[in-house]
């Protein structure tokens, strides 16, 4: 084990530091705000912390060491020149307060990005302000709020969300105020119209579901509940978790929604981080333009004067909607992560539809390859589908009931054998309406070959002696991790000795 | 042609084996209506090489801030980052993760959020932080509603909180659009002409849920009243300071002095200012707030052979379990960029970020100095400063950073965006960064300007 908080060097071992600029720093501070205990920070230099960090990223797994098949958070590979991109000084060291003129790369890239979100979601006006998926659910709903309020629609104080929809989705509607209806899915897994017909009516402001589905499914009657919706004088929004399934196929535009989140870091690429950042970009039509987050770029031709520093021939600045609900971030969104979304979005062009084509190709051969291995061993009668479907969409889901009756082996068991086989784990207990659900998304950057080993190690779990799966994984850095007791003995600093 | 697809030529062979004769057979199920007809209207594909050449040409287009001398931060402060803080963390095994659901296959992450969260907690005093919430701004706002799920039974002033009437409109309105969906007041507390809080303005947020205030305040004063804020507003009212966490090396820690929450842009320690994000938000508590704090937490926990392992905890807050009444909508954070600060701190150490703080300290006195003594400019807070001091200038600030830009200088901020009550404050900032040259050429250029104004007159 490498423990930070052991390293006692002697004072001063950190990196050295150049000389200040005059002898006068500490002497301003006024005597009753000056730090009577510095912080316990380790000491030490700089080989020490390399290794430390190292050896840390050993114990860590991510889509650079292994097939990463985490339903609904869209592990693809991360096109390296994406981050040599992200560090070169015009993204890494610029100042969100600089003048136009001097943001005019910047500009133009927001601009490019947010009219290419445009085409692709068929919406009217993107904002790349929110941060992440769940900012972006946020950030829409206020927007939808605020147009209610002006056209004296207060009492539409209510929305819809499917019991399938992920967390965010209620979490972010009651942070802007809204009180939650929660309508059951069909037996199917797919939206019950006769439920939304029932609850929706004048104090209903909005629905918000993803299409596909948390189970992978398209909803293929999308339109008749947005109609339900609209017709009740709601509005339709659209959680674009799932976007990769469908980019350059259909569009939430033509679905009928109103407003759409963009999980960038998803459907796009930034490396996730092993938790962030992401980015959350929504788009609206017109009707919710005026009341987005500002500000937003755009563009004009050049004065003659600007002539010299535009770039393509177009002015860049931004410009402030009418009714802005305000700010949800300080500053422009992730700059950065839009930057590499921008190289990737490059990547592609308007080969976008062969990306996502691919993701579902893959998805379906990996739902094919394994219901293939587990008749060709023997273990088919252990698991079924999540949800009834000839074909998935970029990702589908399964449903460990069967296991857990006859062996007593749970998702979770079968999650943790996948770990010993050298693998990510997929989603487990999500969506909440599969029974032991699994959810598998292997994105269009995998392999047949990938696809193929993996079916026939997810199968070999289910042969395991259930004795021995439950002590599953041993081969990982550390085995099963005690949660409970981690919450029944809450050690969330590191305990100095004399504390 | 894209260039990042295996399977790419495949295709075929792998539809065949569904039983599928062509890639359409997989979309059958979206019907005709929603269909795209024909082509995304969008460009060809590029090669890595076009995009990188283009990626040049266009952000070669943006002045970056070390191009030339640079006196804007007015909330992100342009430190130097360790060369090994680049290295380390674009190790795959780091960037390439998602959120550690499966703890036995993340330790390394886990371990250094949670020593992220032991440094944040030494580096604030205070017992509590999580690993990281989107940037300063919503950590100030979450700070707000957190203060009203814990003290709005007991309050006087039940859902109303109070911030300093200097906080930037960015924030405030971050703050706002956070606040307004449970019908939370913020109301504003003025400062003397000093820049200090007004500690008589300060008695009305009494019995109110919660008081925002920072060190050093946005105009960069580092300000003593602020440690008799708590034995003012009393037990029932938290105490919410922002901080520039560098700050932190010389000037007392909050948990020091009451705070109940700290929060701040964490930024300078560990990340370029990368135009406004990916940032950190920092985000500390003391134990009574733990339970109703926003954002994820790890603890330290054991595995079944009895070995120190970490998991994720307290989840049952978050939006996953909890749902609508979960504590925040968080689910994406910021963890690669906390990480970050956390490889600066730990190389930083005690002494490192003592003599960190102390230069930009002595930056920001030497540009005080300067300005000073340059004709034409005074400085408006007869105060100590962190970082940043607000200066007038004859004139108009705007025509003056105009005349500053045209002669090279990168002069601040206008503080008419801010408080638009005067237009002829510049927000000046230092970092580390900033050299005796830098500051020479401000002074040189403000005198210039001066005299150019008075010739005008
Ligand atoms: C279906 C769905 N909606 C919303 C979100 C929230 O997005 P983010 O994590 O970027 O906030 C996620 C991702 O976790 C998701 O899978």
């Amino acid at each position: 084990m490498s423990h930070l908080f052991d390293h006692h060097g002697a004072e001063n071992t950190g990196y050295s530091q150049p000389q200040g600029l005059s002898t006068t720093g500490q002497a301003t501070v006024p005597k009753g705000l000056l730090r009577k205990n510095p912080a316990r920070w380790p000491r030490l230099s700089e080989p020490e912390m390399v290794r430390h960090y190292t050896w840390l990223s050993k114990r860590n797994f991510g889509i650079d060491t292994g097939f990463y098949p985490l339903g609904s958070c869209t592990m693809k590979h991360n096109p390296r020149v994406n981050e040599v991109i992200a560090q070169l000084p015009g993204i890494a060291d610029i100042h969100p307060h600089l003048p136009e003129h001097h943001l005019q790369g910047l500009l133009s890239i927001y601009y490019e990005m947010q009219h290419m979100l445009e085409i692709c979601a068929g919406m009217d006006q993107v904002t790349l302000q929110p941060v992440a998926g769940a900012q972006g659910e946020f950030t829409a709903v206020r927007c939808i709020q605020e147009y209610f309020r002006l056209r004296g629609e207060d009492q539409r104080t209510k929305v819809i969300v499917p019991d399938s929809a992920h967390g965010t989705n209620p979490a972010s509607a009651a942070m802007a105020g809204f009180e939650i209806v929660e309508i059951p899915s069909r037996e199917d897994g797919r939206i019950d119209l006769d439920a939304l017909a029932a609850v929706a009516d004048d104090t209903t402001a909005a629905m918000m579901i993803t299409n596909p589905n948390t189970l992978g499914l398209f909803e293929a009657d999308i339109s008749a509940a947005s109609a339900i919706v609209h017709e009740a004088g709601g509005q339709m929004y659209y959680d674009g978790a799932n976007f990769n399934a469908i980019l350059g196929i259909t569009s939430p535009g033509l679905m009928g929604f109103d407003a759409v989140h963009f999980n960038l870091h998803k459907t796009f690429s930034q490396p996730h981080g092993g938790g962030g950042p992401g980015s959350g970009p929504i788009g609206v039509k017109a009707h919710l333009a005026p009341f987005l987050p500002g500000p937003l770029a755009a563009r004009r031709t050049p004065t003659a004067e600007e002539r010299i520093q535009a770039v393509d021939e177009h002015w860049y600045h931004w410009i402030e909607p009418e009714h802005s609900i305000g700010k949800v971030q300080q500053w422009h969104g992730n700059a950065g992560a839009v930057i590499r979304c921008w190289a990737y979005y490059r990547r592609y062009g308007n080969g976008l539809t062969t990306m996502s084509e691919h993701a579902v190709l893959n998805a379906n051969y990996l739902r094919h390859a394994i219901h293939r291995e587990a008749k060709r061993i023997g273990v088919d009668h252990l698991f079924v589908d999540g949800a009834e479907t000839e074909v998935a969409k970029h990702e589908f889901t399964l449903s460990m009931q069967p296991a857990k009756e006859a062996l007593g082996i749970s998702a979770m068991d079968v999650a943790k054998g996948l770990l010993d086989r050298g693998y990510m784990a997929p989603t487990v207990y999500f969506p909440l309406v599969v029974p032991e659900c699994m959810m598998i998304e292997p994105t269009e950057t995998e392999s047949k070959d990938t696809l193929d080993t993996f079916a026939k190690h997810f199968v070999e779990v289910l042969t395991v002696e259930p004795e021995v799966l439950h002590e599953a994984p041993v081969t990982t850095p550390v085995r099963r991790v005690d949660e409970v007791y981690a919450a029944r003995n809450l050690c969330l600093r590191h305990p100095f000795d004399d504390a | 042609m894209v260039d990042q697809l295996p399977n790419r030529g495949r295709e075929l062979e792998m539809l065949r084996e569904m039983g599928f004769e062509s890639m359409e057979a997989l979309f059958a199920d979206i019907p005709a209506e929603v269909r795209f007809k024909g082509d995304l209207p969008l460009p060809e594909p590029q090669s890595e090489e076009e995009i990188i050449s283009d990626a040049r040409r266009l952000l070669g287009a943006n002045l970056a801030l070390g191009q030339r001398p640079s006196f804007l931060g007015a909330g992100l402060y342009r430190n130097y980052v360790p060369a090994s803080v680049f290295q380390l963390v674009t190790r795959g095994e780091f960037l390439t993760a998602y959120t550690p659901y499966q703890p036995e296959v993340s330790q390394g992450m886990l371990q250094a959020m949670w020593e992220f969260q032991t440094l944040v907690s030494e580096l604030v005093g205070l017992p509590i932080a999580n690993l990281s919430l989107y940037d300063g701004s919503t950590a100030a706002a979450e700070a707000l509603t957190c203060a009203v799920r814990v003290h709005n039974r007991k309050a006087s002033q039940p859902n109303t909180v109070y911030i300093s009437a200097l906080t930037p409109p960015d924030k405030r309105s971050v703050m706002f659009n956070y606040c307004q969906g449970a019908e939370i007041e913020i109301r504003t507390i003025d400062h003397l002409a000093d820049g200090s809080l007004d500690l008589e303005s300060l008695a009305e947020a009494a019995g109110s849920c919660g008081v925002y205030l920072e060190q050093p305040n946005p105009l960069g004063v580092l300000d003593e009243n602020l440690v008799r804020v708590k034995e003012i507003i009393g037990e029932h009212t938290a105490l919410i300071v922002g901080v520039q966490p560098v700050s932190l090396g010389v000037v007392e820690a909050p948990g020091h002095y009451g705070a109940d929450i700290v929060v701040g842009e964490g930024q300078p320690l560990g990340s370029p200012v990368t135009g406004g994000g990916p940032l950190y938000g920092i985000f500390a508590c003391s134990q009574p707030y733990l339970r109703l704090m926003p954002g994820r937490i790890v603890g330290r926990s054991i595995d079944v052979d009895g070995n120190e392992a970490y998991c994720l905890t307290l989840s049952t807050r978050e939006q996953h379990i909890r749902r609508h009444r979960a504590t925040s909508n968080i689910c994406t954070n910021e963890t690669l960029i906390a990480l970050m600060g956390a490889m600066h701190m730990a190389l930083l150490g005690p002494d490192g970020l003592r003599v960190l703080a102390e230069r930009n300290l002595q930056a920001c006195q030497a540009a005080k100095e300067a300005l000073q003594a340059t004709p034409g400019v005074t400085l408006v807070h007869d105060a100590a400063h962190f970082n940043e001091f607000a200066i007038a200038v004859p004139g108009n600030a705007a025509a003056c950073l105009a005349f500053l830009d045209a002669n090279g200088i990168t002069g601040g901020f206008d503080l008419s965006r801010w408080y638009p009550e005067h237009d002829d404050r510049i927000l000046v900032t230092t970092t580390d960064q900033t050299s005796s040259a830098d500051i020479a050429a401000l002074a040189a250029q403000l005198a210039l300007w001066s005299t150019h104004l008075e010739v005008k007159a």
